[in-house]
């Protein structure tokens, strides 16, 4: 026989051999473990009343790590074993989802959705008339009932859930148009300029004063041979508008807020919603003929002249943590990837970006940068909590009659018991606590301090469709990297405005009367200021 | 009997193919014809339709800011690629083709089949990532023999990121094309290259003369296919550039993914597809009519 053959016979009887392993009958001890195994299966899937599933999203994801820095993540998950303890009906799966809207929507439209997502509360307004999302607002106004159970009447959420909360007019300004609150305000975080101390001291600067002052740093570093300051497209086109529109607008915002809004206005004092924006477009603002507008896009690129050319591909992260670049506006994440990272060469500072001049403007307002950040994990409940009542009834009626619902809001209550959320929001330095009782960590104090500001005056890129967003940063993005001037930007801008105010309008029905009644009411106030429109100035005229 | 043979043997074929295409029926006519029926609405997922007759085809064809742009850069990617397909992979399977033992003709059809391997999405993130970003080889290499300032964002800026995505997958001898023409060079009878070669035929000369006249069906297939290929597909676009920056590198197939997914307009959506489709079936009716295989060549002459 030659070896070829001995060495094929071998192996089959190799093969055949390890076939014969897999298929012996079990020994008497390992049915046994089997058997237990099986029982205790089975009993658990007997007393598992209610899978509540929970997609947290990247920021407390149970063993992630996040930045690959420090230790995997387990606050959620002692929160949610604590929970399954008190109720063994209960079992809560968390998982990750896909980030991506496309995956919700047709999660949401086939009932397939975790009970419990987190999504920008923004996203959920467009959607919130198609019944995919549950208002929370008669839990968030009754006790929470784990903060009865401590017996002391003056806690937080022993009355109402909703004073659990620490930054009331961030989380009750997210309340949908139609003046429900589809969201929970978990945490909250907000943006900075990181800086890095070492180049700023070799270059001989500090932390600029006013946005002039900001301009000069800007130059300085670049002629020193750094990238003066990090951003991208997506930073442009939502942080920067948002701020720039509220220094140029916030002196002549007395003549234009037109509505008050019952809930909101308490909280978000001013603030211009999409029925406002959409009138004002109507009435002659946010065009070429609109000084401030166009003022909006020519500070932009003058910006743009300290940053990274590319402003969408380029690592900013890894271009600030090499010392390449001696500034990055980020948001408080980053503060953990520096924080972490023992190799990290260098220190570094946070500062807040500083307010326009006259010198910058002749319409700037004088007042400082106001707060763009916000909620960063918004808790949203999805259809899927009342999959157990029929889909005939009506969204109130399956509110009202399931019990799933009921245990999913408990899970809820019970993370924002503070000694449970503790575990979760502090695990790591990243994000600022919103519930009472509750500080944040060290390290981010910076943020915490930059919260304390003014509000907003709008949100652009949450106020239209998608649509328009998309389009706005295309044609940005064009106009800041010299692919259009600014009369062609401009040409989009209102293109794409125009579009979307128009569905807009045809879309949601919008209480004109009120909003011209107002509109002639402020018609004083709007004849103190200078350079409005043209187009505005000769409506008032006719009024 | 042998009527009902016959008849048993027709009916066995027609039982057999009935399985496929009832799902042809149910997964591709069906949907087909519902894009076009839903493209005269307006209509979101979880929403009531309304029905807009033919606004969504005027808006589109009329309004939308996209269009133009995106049609532009379609064509342009379409023709660089048919060029490309058309002729390098064409030339790499003749030069296999010639060399002298069938050992080195097999190793390097297999070297040339090796990169189809690579899943597609890969392909796109290495060229994104290694290639084309900021600290990629090309910046990279530009900036070490002192050419730094031609340093730039390949896919971020405006000047560069259509002709970035265009080159994307150079030299463009993709295995499946060369040996698509490998098969119909291999295929030309042994009498026909001997009598070019009696006949003093040679080099160049037999290529263009013998060759390619002889190759015309595979050609026709490969021209097809690119023009199917780069009308309806966008995903490459989608991973790499989002059809960014503004709408350089945008085209129609994307467009309609974001309108459907995105901004929730699938009537709107629907219509593009339509359009789509009527210029995939109007160039490929051309194509069949106009461009002439071998086998058609030959039945004519």
């Amino acid at each position: 026989m030659s070896p070829g053959r001995i060495c094929k016979f071998v192996s089959l009887i190799f093969v055949l051999g390890i076939f014969a392993w897999l298929l012996r009958p079990p020994s008497d001890e390992e049915m046994e473990r089997d058997a237990n195994l099986s029982l205790q299966t089975s009993l658990k899937a007997s007393d598992t009343k209610y899978v509540i599933k929970f997609a947290p999203g990247i920021f407390y994801m149970p063993d992630s790590t996040p930045y690959d820095l420090g230790k995997p993540l387990q606050g959620l998950k002692g929160v949610v074993r604590e929970f399954e303890r008190r109720f063994p009906d209960t079992q809560i799966e968390i998982l990750t989802v896909p980030g991506r809207r496309e995956y919700l929507v047709t999660q949401l439209s086939s009932g397939q959705a975790p009970d419990i997502i987190n999504v920008n509360v923004e996203d959920v307004w467009i959607d919130v008339q198609k019944g995919w999302y549950i208002p929370l607002d008669t839990f968030l106004e009754s006790p929470n009932p784990f903060v009865l159970e401590k017996g002391d009447p003056d806690l937080p959420g022993a009355t109402q859930w909703w004073d659990m909360f620490k930054y009331q007019a961030i989380s009750r300004g997210k309340a949908a148009p139609d003046n429900k609150n589809y969201c929970l305000t978990f945490d909250l975080i907000e943006t900075g300029i990181f800086y890095n101390k070492d180049i700023f001291r070799e270059v001989g600067i500090t932390e600029p004063t006013d946005w002039e002052d900001f301009i000069h740093i800007l130059q300085k570093i670049q002629a020193a041979g750094y990238t003066p300051l990090l951003m991208n497209i997506w930073s442009f086109n939502d942080w920067c508008k948002d701020l720039f529109f509220d220094q140029l607008y916030y002196g002549i915002l007395p003549g234009i807020d037109l509505y008050k809004d019952p809930i909101r206005e308490e909280y978000l004092q001013g603030y211009l919603d999409w029925d406002e924006l959409a009138f004002l477009y109507e009435k002659g603002f946010f065009n070429a003929e609109d000084p401030r507008y166009v003022e909006i896009w020519r500070q932009m690129r003058r910006l743009k002249e300290y940053t990274n050319d590319d402003l969408v591909s380029t690592d900013l992260t890894r271009e600030f943590v090499t010392q390449r670049a001696a500034m990055l506006w980020m948001h408080s994440m980053m503060t953990w990837r520096l924080v972490a990272d023992r190799q990290l060469g260098f220190d570094w500072g946070v500062f807040y970006l500083p307010r326009f001049t006259q010198e910058t403007s002749p319409y700037a307002s004088g007042e400082d940068m106001c707060v763009i950040g916000g909620s960063a994990t918004q808790i949203e409940v999805t259809n899927s909590a009342v999959s157990d009542t029929n889909v005939e009834w009506t969204l109130e009626e399956r509110m009202a009659r399931s019990r799933r619902l009921e245990r999913v809001i408990q899970f809820l209550q019970f993370l924002c018991l503070p000694e449970q959320y503790e575990k979760v929001v502090n695990e790591y330095a990243a994000l600022i606590p919103n519930i009472v009782g509750v500080t944040p960590r060290e390290e981010i104090e910076p943020f915490r301090i930059i919260l304390e500001g003014r509000y907003t005056t709008t949100k652009w890129v949450f106020t239209f469709d998608l649509r328009f967003s998309d389009i706005q940063q295309r044609a940005l993005s064009l106009y800041l990297t010299g692919g259009s001037d600014l009369d062609e930007f401009l040409s989009w801008q209102v293109g794409n405005l125009d579009y979307a105010v128009s569905n807009l309008l045809k879309r949601k029905s919008v209480d004109r009367d009120q909003l011209e009644k107002a509109w002639r009411e402020l018609a004083a106030i709007r004849s103190q200021a200078r350079d409005l429109p043209s187009t505005v100035l000769e409506g008032d005229q006719n009024l | 009997m042998t009527l009902s043979h016959r008849t048993w043997a027709t009916a066995t074929c027609y039982a057999l193919i009935f399985p496929t295409l009832a799902m042809l029926v149910v997964f591709v006519f069906t949907p087909v014809l519902w894009a076009f029926s839903k493209s005269l609405f307006e209509f979101e997922i979880g929403a009531d339709a309304l029905f807009v007759g033919v606004d969504n085809y005027t808006e589109y064809l009329g309004r939308d800011p996209t269009f133009f742009p995106s049609i532009s850069n379609m064509l342009f990617l379409t023709t660089f690629a048919v060029f490309i397909q058309l002729t390098l992979p064409l030339i790499v399977a003749k030069l296999i083709y010639v060399l002298p033992q069938e050992r080195w003709r097999y190793v390097y059809r297999l070297i040339f089949l090796i990169p189809t391997l690579v899943p597609g999405v890969a392909v796109m993130l290495i060229w994104q990532g290694m290639i084309y970003s900021d600290r990629g080889m090309l910046n990279e290499f530009l900036r070490g023999i002192g050419l730094a300032s031609w340093a730039t964002g390949w896919l971020a800026n405006p000047r560069t990121a259509l002709y970035a995505v265009a080159m994307i997958g150079m030299p463009f001898v993709g295995g499946f094309q060369v040996l698509i023409y490998y098969a119909g060079l291999s295929a030309i009878p042994d009498s026909v290259n001997e009598a070019a070669a009696i006949e003093g035929c040679t080099g160049l000369r037999k290529f263009f003369l013998i060759d390619v006249p002889m190759v015309l069906s595979q050609l026709k297939l490969i021209l097809i296919l690119t023009i199917i290929g780069g009308v309806q597909s966008f995903e490459n676009l989608l991973i790499l550039t989002e059809g960014g920056p503004g709408f350089k590198t945008m085209v129609p197939g994307l467009w309609m993914y974001y309108n459907a997914f995105s901004f929730q307009r699938m009537g709107y959506a629907c219509a593009i597809g339509v359009v789509l489709f009527s210029v995939v079936l109007g160039l490929t009716l051309l194509n069949i009519k106009y461009f002439r295989s071998t086998e058609e060549l030959q039945e004519t002459t």
